[in-house]
């Protein structure tokens, strides 16, 4: 079982007497000590070039940064470390698969139908720039996925891009069974990691997807840091993204040499400290179990979703059962906008909840929302803390 | 609305704070989306009332209730305060730069820019002549018209400016705004008239029967005996015993001079011109018409300046 007061003063923000309540999990995790201390030693004891520089500090970079790499293989369980790039975040790895990757026009792409900007627009732009088809698969009245849509869809299609976890509502569609349809049709899928990552196993071979990507900075780790995964042979096939030094081999005036993967993606110099930052929060996630962040994340979700049913204006986005929502529970009410509820709470009570549309805009569009308010809570929050927030809550709901 | 009362109030608090001039410009760009008819999408709004509502809600729920509801109405009531006392601050500016008092001419309200109301303290000629200080403003229309100043010393005659101070020579006020006139009424070669006007009582008949002579006998040598009186110290010229030293200090025919001081026409002359100045419905010394405009109390040189210059417009 989670030590949940051990855990939080692993965390010097948590640490504090007058520490905020952070419900803001989906869109930034908060960072352990270990990684800002790693990153600090970087800068402090050996702030190197990786992979060019023969000095000791280079050689303690270099080595560092192979350290990282194969540990995040490992930790999602990839067959080579060498299928491992190293981004600045979710974004930029879709942005590389959709650059990359050969599309040609008349190629059917398949998305969702509430996925975050990161993985729709990159989309929309091949849309217009390569002439690909974007087809969205319509999901169930509850915003769970519709696997018969998604069958019937899927044929003829070249390419599916798709939320692992949803950051609108928390529900995480069943990869596993996507995939192995995409495959039976000879379609490849990228998995949007990014929500994921941080609260569950993700085991790349087992679910044998084609291409993952995630951002450090929901997983504990910095910043400015995300993976790009793709099967080895894959990515060989992948034409360079973004070129120029550190992707290649050697040059003449008149041509160059590209390096292998993973190198060939990771172009200019890369983000040290992120990365060993990087590096640190995988080891902390590591050494907790899934299954235990995940029961605490559904405990705490299940106190405020009853809690927040007591009122009847308020609505609940995605299912009705907290246990299919994560550790999010994202509410609105008709006609209120809901920047205000953040807001007070921030003022009031220091609780740091996220208000918007939360990058979803095409699914708050399609539905006529103005805009919502998300609590995504994670393994450090406790239900002292959920139960500050309905105390809270409540008394804004009454003047509003 | 909100917008625009941040813009302006942040704007201000922008000045000092490097804080509140972040919120200015999340205000401005509000106020600058709605004015190019765009929503505005920075959440300002929503920002500002979620502050207040934060801090009302534990107080108060029902303040912070109506807040809520009524946002938009009290945003346009605070909006027309605001532009109300805006204008109101500047009237009071414009009215302390010209009239010396925040709340017009002669008015002697509270004026912060005057918070002691110096510039309206005068020596009271309406029954309490003992006292110098702040007076309520008669209603009497203080006026010049038919008014006859013609037995008054007078000089610059012709001029196209008139000044007229009625002062007292025992009244601090007087004292206080006298310097100015002259300054004025050298710099503008106005037609200058000068009234003594008894405010606190006989003692200073002497010295008004004293003037009264002098002009008549010696004319323009009055002007600088005027000026010696009211720039030296007021019991020593008050005291009679002194009276013989100051003539003769001004190499006046003190026998002369003293036989026409107790000459009962001089007293009558003396009395009339009272009689004369009283017709002016005047309230409190000094008062100084500027080309028949009345100032009453001692006020700063720039509101004898403007007046003279023609800059009040209003």
């Amino acid at each position: 079982m989670l030590d949940i007061n051990k855990i939080r003063k692993d965390f010097k923000i948590l640490s504090d007497e007058k520490a905020p309540i952070y419900f803001d999990n989906a869109c930034m995790s908060l960072k352990p000590n270990t990684v800002v201390n790693a990153m600090n030693t970087y800068y402090y004891e050996f702030p190197a070039c990786a992979g060019r520089s023969a000095h000791k500090m280079g050689d303690k970079v270099t080595k560092k940064i192979k350290e990282t790499r194969t540990l995040i293989a490992k930790f999602i369980n990839a067959d080579s470390q060498k299928e491992i790039i190293f981004t600045r975040n979710t974004t930029e790895g879709i942005n590389l698969l959709a650059n990359s990757f050969p599309f040609k026009s008349g190629d059917i792409v398949l998305v969702s139908d509430k996925e975050h900007n990161s993985n729709l627009v990159p989309w929309l732009r091949l849309k217009e720039k390569a002439g690909i088809i974007l087809k969205i698969i319509p999901g169930n009245n509850d915003n769970t996925f519709n696997l018969e849509n998604f069958k019937e869809q899927v044929i003829g299609a070249k390419f599916v891009s798709i939320g692992h976890t949803s950051n609108l509502d928390g529900v995480t569609n069943p990869a596993k069974e996507i995939i192995e349809i995409a495959h039976k049709n000879g379609v490849l899928v990228h998995l949007d990691a990014a929500q994921s990552i941080a609260h569950q196993k993700i085991d790349v071979r087992d679910l044998d997807v084609d291409f993952l990507s995630f951002s450090g900075h929901k997983m504990l780790g910095p910043s400015g840091t995300g993976i790009f995964y793709g099967k080895q042979k894959l990515l060989e096939d992948l034409a360079p993204f973004m070129v120029g030094g550190d992707t290649v081999e050697s040059t003449t005036y008149e041509s160059y040499k590209m390096l292998e993967v993973p190198e060939k993606f990771e172009a200019g110099l890369q983000d040290y400290a992120g990365i060993i930052g990087l590096g640190e929060a995988v080891k902390y996630l590591d050494q907790l179990s899934f299954k235990e962040i995940s029961e605490h994340e559904i405990k705490l979700n299940t106190y405020i979703t009853e809690e927040l049913r007591k009122f009847p204006k308020v609505k609940i986005i995605g299912p009705t059962d907290p246990v299919l929502r994560g550790g999010i529970i994202n509410f609105y009410i008709e006609n209120t906008d809901m920047h205000k509820f953040a807001i007070i709470l921030d003022e009031m009570a220091g609780i740091a909840i996220r208000s918007g549309q939360h990058c979803v805009h095409s699914w708050f569009h399609s539905k006529k929302i103005y805009n919502s308010a998300r609590v995504s809570v994670y393994f450090y929050n406790t239900m002292e803390e959920a139960e500050i927030f309905i105390s809270n809550f409540t008394k804004i709901l009454k003047i509003i | 609305m909100a917008c625009l009362i941040g813009l302006i109030i942040f704007g201000i608090m922008g000045i000092f704070s490097a804080s509140h001039r972040a919120l200015a410009k999340e205000a401005f760009d509000c106020v600058f989306r709605r004015i190019t008819l765009r929503p505005c999408n920075s959440g300002f709004k929503e920002k500002i009332k979620g502050k207040i509502l934060s801090r009302l809600i534990n107080k108060s729920p029902f303040t912070a209730r109506m807040v809520n509801r009524h946002y938009e109405i009290l945003s346009w009531i605070f909006f027309i305060l605001m532009v109300g006392s805006t204008v109101w601050v500047l009237r009071g500016g414009y009215n302390f730069y010209v009239y010396g008092s925040c709340n017009g001419l002669n008015a002697s309200g509270f004026c912060a820019f005057d918070p002691n109301g110096d510039n309206n303290k005068i020596s009271s000629v309406n029954g309490d002549s003992s006292t110098c200080g702040i007076v309520q403003k008669s209603e009497k229309t203080v006026t010049l018209k038919n008014i006859d100043l013609s037995s008054f010393p007078a000089k610059n005659i012709g001029s196209k400016d008139t000044v007229v101070f009625i002062g007292c020579y025992d009244c601090d006020y007087s004292r206080k705004a006298y310097p100015d006139i002259q300054k004025l009424v050298a710099k503008k070669d106005a037609n200058y008239i000068f009234a003594h006007y008894p405010a606190k009582g006989n003692i200073t008949d002497k010295l008004a029967y004293a003037g009264y002579c002098i002009y008549k006998n010696d004319g323009d040598k009055f002007w600088d005996w005027n000026t010696y009186l009211f720039a030296t110290d007021k019991n020593y010229i008050l005291d009679p015993v002194n009276l013989d030293t100051m003539l003769q200090k001004f190499n006046f025919d003190v026998k002369k001079t003293e036989e026409c001081i107790a000459s009962p026409e001089t007293k009558k002359a003396v009395d009339s011109q009272v009689i004369e100045l009283n017709k002016t419905n005047i309230y409190g010394t000094p008062t100084i018409f500027i080309n028949q405009k009345a100032f009453v109390g001692p006020k700063p040189y720039r509101v004898y300046r403007s007046a003279i210059n023609k800059f009040i417009f209003f």
